[in-house]
C-alpha cells in the first residue's frame, strides 16, 4: 500500500543497500558536510521531507519565499539548501550534472546529483521567511551563515547513520511510524512538538489535545495517540539537554502520566529556525508526513522574542488549512489555580485574580536553584530523571553547557561503509 | 499611573529557608505553585534591562509570568544574601551599583 505524505506524493524512502552504496559512490568526489546538512539529508531520505527528494533549486527557492510553495504547487514554508563557498566549488572542480558523496565523520553518508549551482540573495530569504532582516533572529543569523552558492539536486542516502543511546529507540522515520500507528490501532494522532523537559503545563496540553482529537469517535477502545516529537538539532547554552528532553517524555508513559495505549515518544532531526508562523506550516507538513491526522499549536508557536503575534501562526495555518492534510488543535494556557487546587485552563477557571501562571522558563529556573517543584507542577518521576540524566549525560548540568557541547556523545554517527 | 514591576523569584530551598529562619525572616516567603517557598525582589524596567544585559543567561518571561528568570545560581545566592543582609526585598538598586 503506498504511503500518502504531504503534497499528495508518496513517501519513498531514498536509501541504498549496502552493495549499491560501495559500487555507486566509488571514485565521486567527496565534500564533507555539517550537522545541519546531515540532519536535513535523513529527513530526506527518510521521508521526513516528502515531497522533497533533495535540497532545493532556485526556482523552488525563489517560490517557497515568495509564495510559501514548492514549483509543483504543494505548501512549502521553509528553504532546505545546501551551501559551498565559491572557493569550494571552483577548487573541487564541481559543475552541475556532477554527483558528489557528501561524507560526515569523514564517512561516506549520502550521494548528491548536482542540477544546478546558483545565487540568491540572503537579505531577500530573511524578510520572506521570517518577517525581519535583522541578523539577532536565530533565522536570520543561520541564514546569513550560509555560504554563497547554493547548490540543488536529488539526495541519495549511502549509508544509515547509527543512532546513540538513548535516542535509538525514538527515531522513527515516517513509513515505520506509520506502521507503528497502525499497531496500536490509533485512527487519530496528535503531534506535540517539543524542545523542553515537560511539566504538568506540558502534559495538560497534550490531555487537552487527545481530548479534542478523540471528539466524536467510540470509546470502546483506545483509538487516539499523542505523538510527542522533539525536535533534536543545534543547542543553546541553557537549553536542557537532549537526553534529558527525550528521556523525560517517554517517563510521562512509563510511569503511567499516559500509557502504551495512548502515547508514543520519537524524534526528528531539525535545527529550529524560530520562523514562528512560517515553522508552525512546516511543522504541519513534518508531521503528515509521519502520518499524524492533528498538530497542537499553542500562543506563538515556534517564535522567538517579540518577532510574531501570539497567534500569527493560527491565522498562516487557517490560509492553507485546505491544503494540508492535518488539523490544527488549538490549545490555551495551562496554569496553576490555587482556589481549584488544580492545573486548569485559562479558558475554564475563573478565579483569574488567583491564577498562577508557570512556563519552562520558569521550572528551569526553580531546577536551577535546587528546588524540587511540587509534583502538581513537575512529576517527581520527571525531576528525578533530570537529576539522573545532569549526571549521566549532562557532566553534572540538565542544562547545555560548554563542556557539553564539546564532550557529548552525538546523537548520531555515519559509520565507514562496507558492503 | 503605577511603575510596572517585574519579580526575581528567589526560590526558597532547604539551605535558603534555614538561613531565613535563623534571621527571623521566613514570613518574608510567600508560597507559589502548590506550596514552593519563593521570596520576590522587584525590579523596574531600568534594571531588568541591566540584568538582562549584565547577566546573558538571564531571560525574561515576557509571554507567560513577567518575571525574570534563569539568573545563575550565584548571582540569586548574592541577591537572597543581600535581602537577608538587610532585611528587606528592596535591595536591588544597591546591589546593581557594584555591576
Amino acid at each position: 500500500m503506498a504511503e500518502i505524505g504531504h503534497g499528495g506524493k508518496e513517501i519513498v524512502e531514498r536509501i541504498l543497500g549496502p552493495a549499491e552504496a560501495v559500487a555507486q559512490t566509488k571514485g565521486l568526489k567527496s565534500v564533507e558536510v555539517r550537522s545541519q546538512i546531515a540532519n536535513e539529508i535523513i529527513d530526506i531520505a527518510y521521508g521526513w521531507f516528502t515531497p522533497l527528494v533533495g535540497f532545493m533549486g532556485k526556482a523552488d527557492l525563489d517560490s517557497v519565499c515568495k509564495k510559501m510553495r514548492l514549483t509543483n504547487g504543494a505548501v512549502w514554508s521553509i528553504p532546505i539548501l545546501f551551501d559551498l563557498s565559491e572557493g569550494e566549488v571552483s577548487d573541487n572542480g564541481i559543475k552541475e550534472g556532477d554527483s558528489l558523496l557528501l561524507t560526515y565523520d569523514e564517512n561516506p553518508m549520502a550521494i548528491f546529483e548536482v542540477e544546478e549551482i546558483y545565487d540568491y540573495d540572503k537579505g531577500e530569504m530573511c524578510q520572506a521567511v521570517y518577517g525581519t532582516t535583522e541578523d539577532k533572529h536565530p533565522g536570520c543569523a543561520r541564514t546569513y551563515q550560509y555560504k554563497d552558492k547554493f547548490l540543488g539536486g536529488k539526495i541519495t542516502l549511502a549509508n544509515r547513520p547509527k543512532i546513540n543511546p538513548p535516542y535509538a529507540p525514538y527515531f522513527i522515520p515516517p513509513l515505520e511510524m506509520r506502521k507503528r500507528f497502525r499497531e496500536k490501532g490509533w485512527e487519530r494522532v496528535v503531534a506535540h512538538q517539543t524542545r523542553n523537559v515537560p511539566h504538568t503545563g506540558h502534559e495538560w496540553l497534550m490531555k487537552g489535545a487527545w481530548f479534542q482529537a478523540y471528539a466524536e469517535l467510540s470509546i470502546e477502545k483506545p483509538l487516539v495517540g499523542v505523538l510527542v516529537n522533539a525536535i533534536i538539532g543545534a543547542k543553546r547554552k541553557g537549553d536542557y539537554i537532549d537526553e534529558a528532553i527525550i528521556l523525560t517524555h517517554d517517563e510521562l508513559r512509563k510511569s503511567g502520566y499516559f500509557g502504551d495505549h495512548n502515547h508514543l515518544t520519537s524524534l526528528t532531526f531539525w535545527d529550529m529556525r524560530y520562523a514562528g508562523p512560517r515553522e508552525a506550516i512546516f511543522h504541519a507538513m513534518l508531521r503528515t508526513n509521519l502520518g499524524l491526522t492533528h498538530h497542537m499549536y499553542g500562543r506563538d508557536h515556534a517564535g522567538v522574542g517579540t518577532y510574531y503575534g501570539a497567534y500569527d501562526a493560527h491565522r498562516l495555518l487557517a490560509t492553507v488549512q485546505d491544503e494540508l492534510a492535518i488539523t490544527p488543535v488549538y490549545s490555551m494556557n495551562w496554569l496553576y489555580c490555587p482556589h481549584c487546587g488544580e492545573i486548569t485552563s485559562e479558558g475554564l477557571c475563573n478565579h483569574r485574580q488567583e491564577w498562577q501562571m508557570f512556563s519552562g522558563t520558569l521550572i528551569r529556573s526553580i531546577v536551577q536553584d535546587g528546588v524540587k517543584p511540587p509534583r502538581l507542577i513537575f512529576r517527581p518521576e520527571v525531576f528525578d530523571l533530570v537529576m539522573e540524566c545532569a549526571e549521566k549525560y549532562g557532566f553534572g548540568s540538565p542544562f547545555v553547557t560548554d563542556e557539553y557541547l564539546e564532550k557529548r556523545t552525538p546523537v548520531f554517527n555515519i559509520p565507514p561503509l562496507s558492503a | 499611573m503605577a511603575e510596572e514591576k517585574f519579580p526575581i523569584n528567589i526560590w526558597v530551598n532547604e539551605e535558603r529557608y534555614e538561613k531565613l529562619q535563623t534571621a527571623g525572616l521566613a514570613d518574608m516567603c510567600e508560597e507559589m505553585l502548590a506550596g514552593l517557598k519563593v521570596i520576590r525582589v522587584y525590579a523596574n524596567s531600568a534594571q531588568r534591562d541591566k540584568i538582562l544585559q549584565v547577566f546573558p543567561t538571564a531571560k525574561f518571561d515576557s509571554a507567560t509570568t513577567k518575571s525574570i528568570e534563569l539568573l545563575p545560581r550565584e548571582v540569586k545566592d548574592a541577591i537572597f544574601g543581600k535581602v537577608v543582609e538587610k532585611r528587606s526585598i528592596d535591595i536591588l538598586e544597591e546591589f546593581l551599583g557594584q555591576y
